[in-house]
């Protein structure tokens, strides 16, 4: 039974390593969009892991149960699904309250949106003219409008 | 086994002293928000090992609600950030 006491630590003690990597990481990271970025593996694997040890750890004390199946997975997904959004949504907010962006973050678009602009027209425009001949889409979907 | 959950209580707790000290350092709000969350998921792990360390039949329902719930604290914060604005 020793093999399932070694899974248990590799999946709790890595966990909590990636929390620590990630709160260290926040001082390496230059900006607000860095740190946001930086965060996700703490979220995106080592609360999971620490939810997977969690489980085998129940498996072993108290059986196998359904409901603590459902529970886990649900638990795994939404760690992985819910953070993200969060994630998502606090850096959009970020960069519409004007945070400042650092120079060593890239691909760094956000500091120079002309040239992306420029870059984005030319596609749209060339697109534009291919979907011209599919165009009564458009006025279909803009009279329940 | 109950080293294991001992050391990983330690190492979240020095995820959030760690992650404290880069609050009272941060300049901009964004930082201090994500910071909030990295505290906010080592406090869950730190329940978690408490509870695996008691015996509770209770662990995998807190990070089960804490993580369908840590959404709300950090669009809280998005939307606080913005001043309303969506």
């Amino acid at each position: 039974m020793w093999i399932i006491d070694v899974v248990i630590a590799v999946c709790v003690l890595t966990g909590a390593l990636l929390m620590v990597t990630s709160a260290l990481a926040m001082f390496r990271a230059k900006d607000a969009l860095s740190r946001i970025n930086v965060f996700s593996p703490a979220t995106g694997l080592g609360m999971p892991l620490v939810v997977a040890g969690c489980f085998i750890y129940t498996l072993r004390s108290e059986g196998f149960s359904v409901y603590r199946l459902l529970i886990a997975i649900v638990a795994f997904l939404s760690l992985i699904i819910v953070s993200s959004i969060a994630s998502n949504t606090l850096s959009r907010s970020t960069v519409v309250a004007g945070s400042p962006v650092h120079r060593y973050t890239r691909p760094n678009r956000l500091v120079e949106p002309l040239r992306l602009a420029e870059d984005t027209e030319e596609p749209q425009s060339g697109a534009g003219s291919q979907e011209n001949g599919q165009t009564p889409v458009p006025p279909e979907t803009d009279q329940p409008g | 086994m109950s080293i294991v959950f001992w050391i990983a209580i330690i190492l979240f707790a020095l995820a959030i002293a760690i992650a404290l000290l880069r609050v009272a350092t941060a300049k901009d709000l964004g930082s201090r928000a994500i910071i909030g969350d990295l505290v906010y998921f080592s406090a869950v792990g730190i329940l978690t090992m408490i509870a695996m360390l008691a015996d509770l039949s209770i662990m995998l329902d807190v990070i089960f609600l804490s993580s369908l719930l840590g959404i709300l604290s950090t669009i809280a914060l998005s939307r606080i950030l913005t001043r309303g604005y969506r």
